[in-house]
């Protein structure tokens, strides 16, 4: 199977958004307030990255 | 352009064009992964009301002002008691404790796990939950034992002709 690390990068993309999403639910009721704002940064920038690889694996075949 | 449906004829498994049954478009590899990029921008936009209300509480647009109330006289605190009152509603049970001649910290003193009213223990020099044994730092509010995670919010005091006053009530400290 050809790309399959894009396929990967992505799934493991969506394991850091549970995750990440998670950790900031709880820092925000937690009351740590700047970690939750880092966590909900993370998120974001998740997405673009998604965008990214799938990007590529579009350009590859 | 050369565009793969340009082309006459053009392919026909497409969204748009496929009459064609046996070329009926599948879910494939590549659709499945746009479903996932999909689902990572949902994820990322789900996550921007938390990160704004984490903003919101740590510029501090959740504060408000109380009239000062007066809590207590000094002479009629010594040196390690403690005296209870209400701020800044009838309803918010609040501690205040006399550390030394000048320091003087004040605490809601509801439990951050469960609510029960938290005491001072001169003895010990911590403040206790007896509900559960949640214990506090007399000089921060952070809880140091048991089963409370969150800090007790701060009050905070001034003195002012010979009686401590409550200014307000501070935002949770990390």
């Amino acid at each position: 199977m050809k790309c399959n690390f894009n396929f990967a990068a992505i799934l493991v993309i969506l394991m850091l958004n549970i995750v990440f999403t998670q950790k900031m639910v709880h820092q925000y009721y937690f009351e740590n307030y700047v970690t939750a704002i880092i966590y909900c940064f993370l998120n974001l920038i998740l997405f673009p990255i998604a965008i990214l690889i799938y990007k590529q694996d579009q350009k590859k075949a | 352009m050369t565009h793969k449906n340009n082309k006459i004829p053009f392919n026909e498994d497409n969204y748009t064009h496929n009459i064609n049954r046996n070329n009926e478009r599948k879910l494939d590899r590549r659709g499945f992964m746009k479903t996932l990029v999909g689902a990572a921008g949902v994820f990322a936009v789900s996550s921007l009301p938390w990160g704004g209300v984490a903003a919101k509480e740590l510029l501090g647009l959740g504060n408000k002002e109380y009239p000062h109330k007066k809590i207590v006289d000094i002479k009629s605190i010594p040196v390690g008691h403690s005296v209870d009152f209400k701020f800044p509603g009838e309803h918010d049970d609040a501690i205040l404790i006399r550390l030394t001649e000048t320091k003087y910290v004040a605490y809601q003193n509801a439990c951050t796990h469960l609510r029960c009213p938290v005491f001072w223990e001169k003895e010990k020099g911590e403040m206790l939950c007896p509900c559960h044994h949640g214990k506090f730092d007399v000089e921060t509010g952070a809880p140091t034992a048991g089963p409370p995670r969150r800090p007790l919010p701060e009050i905070e005091v001034k003195i002012e002709k010979d009686a401590v006053y409550a200014v307000k009530v501070k935002r949770y400290e990390v």
